[in-house]
């Protein structure tokens, strides 16, 4: 496997169902506080599933990332933009200067449906909202974002389901590394939409209650929407700009587990190819990984091959575990991004997102996070976490943060 | 697999011509049956069916049965399966329930359906974004390459246009202009391999994204490190979209020949110019692609540039002959 250059992040925003930063995320996973209720935002009918919805109207995030009423945006630029917009702040880079080639890589799948789901008969009789049509790919929706950060050197989006954010992040790292960018901005967004909504629920894996990841009663996923970006360079080039460093991104895999479009191999290889890939990339042994944030969709499929391919890889040293969709929702393309702050958050504050709604674990020998006596999340020191995003196609990808000693 | 003949490089010599009156033209469609069984076939949308026989057919010419990774990119997706459900969600409200055309409509699920059927658990990953979904895509191939993660690459771009789609986009004058190029749709596969490699067609030198650069930058790359003989450019007929190419052009002095007069205009176009600038450096002729009048000098190296609008993209490619 290929060794890399030392890959850190110096800067994280993230926009969700338990915060619109990372300080209100934060104090949400240390009192274990979930943000799934019922729909709200979401001019929806299905009001039966619950949902991990941003608690902002458009309004209130044109608002926060000052952007006028009259300019196009839809509800994933805009969240996409507060996010980005907290990672360069703290990164140094609210203002690009010239000299460093900083690329925007951002994972999406729904883009602009939100917008064109609303509008769709006037595409087809009127030009009235034309520039929505315009604005309805990924690609489109990801300018809108980039053009809020004059002096990108380069942008573009990817599109691999729920792994879209963790791919983002990965094609930064594979550029740094080469040598082919300087500082990467890498993530994801994705706001709710009557598609998608009503596409997971014609596959049958929504659940009318509460999500209970890991749980043997578990009866599907809950969706949620968001975004995040970490901002991520070479440990010399944090330096030499002489910007803090929050944590490592120390390894990083991908691998298709190429079974079937939307369930997942009851071996989980894929999963156990994509983080042992990891694993190799970062130098580390699967004993050396202290917490695994799962993918953890809380649907039968996913967290019977995602526990299976975990026990396979650490079987003998299993880290504790936990899945933070009961805290978000799954926020599909943005999850690999929320996922990786929410990471960050646990190794900077020392503590473990607790599994919630767990009465009965899976029996697969996993050691799910739970409360503390005081029902919040538990304290933990923390040196490697290992992330995963599995998403629909089979599209597999982990990525490992570690804490940064200096 | 576009407006030319399927899986043939008989554009070269003999081109299928079409006006440029910003009409739309669906892609011409080789025989399934050599790449799929009925009942397969049965359940692929026409897209996924493309994408099969373009991608089967290039590995077969490289040799290579379980590439390293399975990049793709798709501008749009598989449209056809994105409007049946909200036509249906127009129609029937949030009664909805069509899995299958949801399943197939998300971007990601022709990357999958190429790992599905050959088992290839490699790296895999899907680009959308608009006309450069396929450079990134080969942004991804050749950083893996050079950084020694993977020895091979199957890289593919695959887009659909609807007869409604074409509607939509004609309103915002990406397609449908008088003067322009026709509308298509495409599917273009290739095989990249690290160097180096026994039946190389021809070396990718470099691939570049810039974000709404001056010509001038363009330009400078263009010509520096490794410079190139020719240009190939996304001209369409439209002056708005022309306008940098011709700017480039001035910049650099160089020759620019156009490859959209033959494959048409989609958010897939750009690799069907990688594909001609790949074929017309193999075989050393370039008749096709000249549309001007200016004698062309010896070609052995080309740059293929394109934009979508913000991004402008750049494919370096030399020849081995």
């Amino acid at each position: 496997m290929v060794r890399h250059k030392p890959i850190v992040v110096t800067g994280a925003g993230v926009v969700c169902a338990i915060g619109n930063c990372k300080g209100q995320v934060a104090e949400a996973l240390r009192s274990c506080r979930s943000g799934i209720s019922t729909v709200e935002y979401l001019d929806t009918s299905h009001k039966e599933f619950p949902v991990g919805e941003v608690r902002m109207t458009n309004t209130e995030m044109r608002a926060a990332a000052g952007i006028a009423p009259g300019e196009v945006a839809n509800r994933s630029s805009l969240m996409a933009v507060i996010a980005a917009g907290e990672a360069l702040a703290q990164a140094g880079l609210a203002c690009i200067p010239e000299g460093v080639r900083v690329g925007l890589v951002t994972g999406t799948t729904v883009g602009g449906m939100d917008m064109s789901e609303r509008h769709y008969r006037s595409f087809k009789d009127s030009d009235e909202h034309a520039a929505y049509i315009a604005t309805h790919d990924c690609g489109s929706t990801n300018e809108l974002i980039a053009d809020r950060f004059p002096g990108l050197e380069m942008v573009t989006t990817v599109s691999t389901a729920c792994s879209s954010a963790a791919n983002a992040v990965m094609l930064g790292a594979n550029l740094i590394d080469a040598g082919m960018a300087d500082v990467m901005v890498v993530g994801g967004t994705e706001c709710l939409t009557r598609f998608h909504l009503n596409g997971f629920k014609s596959l049958m894996i929504l659940d009318r209650e509460p999500c209970r990841p890991f749980d043997i009663s578990r009866a599907g996923l809950n969706l949620g929407e968001g975004a995040a970006y970490l901002v991520i360079e070479t440990e010399e080039s944090a330096r030499r700009r002489g910007v803090p460093v929050v944590c490592r991104l120390s390894g990083w895999g991908n691998a298709c587990d190429a079974f079937h479009q939307t369930a997942t191999s009851a071996d989980g290889e894929g999963a156990y190819l994509s983080m042992k890939a990891a694993l190799e990339s970062a130098g580390l042994q699967p004993s050396d990984i202290d917490y695994i944030n799962a993918h953890g969709t809380s649907t039968p499929n996913n967290d019977e091959s995602e526990a299976v391919a975990v026990e396979r890889l650490f079987a003998g040293c299993m880290p504790a575990i936990s899945s933070t969709k009961s805290y978000t929702g799954h926020t599909t393309s943005a999850s690999g991004a929320i996922e990786s702050v929410i990471c960050l958050l646990a190794l900077e504050g020392g503590f473990m997102p607790a599994n919630l709604n767990l009465t009965q674990p899976l029996d697969r020998g996993i050691r799910p996070v739970m409360p503390d006596a005081a029902g919040n999340a538990p304290s933990a020191n923390l040196k490697n976490i290992l992330c995963n995003s599995f998403g629909f196609g089979g599209n597999d990808s982990s990525l490992i943060f570690s804490r940064f000693d200096d | 697999m576009s407006i030319q003949r399927p899986l043939s490089d008989s554009w070269l010599d003999s081109p299928v011509d079409y006006p440029h009156d910003g009409g739309c033209q669906a892609a011409i469609d080789p025989d399934f049956k050599a790449f799929l069984a009925p009942m397969e076939a049965r359940r692929m949308g026409r897209l996924l069916k493309r994408a099969v026989a373009v991608s089967d057919t290039v590995l077969a010419e490289a040799s290579v049965s379980d590439p390293d990774a399975i990049l793709t990119a798709t501008g749009l997706g598989c449209v056809e399966n994105t409007e049946a459900f909200l036509n249906a969600l127009c129609e029937e409200g949030e009664d909805v329930m069509m899995p299958t055309a949801f399943m197939q409509s998300t971007h990601n699920t022709i990357g999958s359906l190429l790992a599905i059927r050959r088992k290839c658990h490699g790296y895999n990953s899907t680009y959308a974004h608009k006309g450069v979904s396929f450079e990134s895509a080969v942004l991804d191939a050749v950083v893996q390459l050079r950084l020694g993660a993977v020895s091979n690459a199957l890289v593919g771009a695959f887009d659909e246009m609807t007869p409604t789609y074409f509607g939509f986009l004609a309103k915002t004058g990406f397609v449908g202009q008088p003067g322009m190029v026709r509308a298509s749709d495409s599917a273009v596969a290739m095989v990249l391999s690290a160097v180096p490699a026994e039946k190389a067609l021809c070396e990718l030198m470099d691939v570049r994204l810039m974000y709404r650069p001056a010509a001038g930058k363009v330009a400078s790359y263009i010509m520096g490190q490794e410079g190139v003989d020719a240009i190939v450019a996304g001209i369409n007929g439209s002056e708005k979209n022309d306008k940098i190419y011709e700017e480039i052009a001035s910049a650099t002095c160089l020759p620019v020949m156009g490859y959209k007069h033959l494959f048409g205009e989609n958010y897939g176009a750009s690799a069907a110019g990688v594909y001609a600038a790949v074929r017309c450096l193999h075989s050393g002729r370039f008749a096709s692609l000249h549309a001007g009048e200016m004698a062309l000098p010896e070609i052995r190296s080309v740059a293929v540039v394109n934009h979508d609008g913000r991004s402008v993209s750049v494919v370096k490619l030399g020849s081995l002959c």
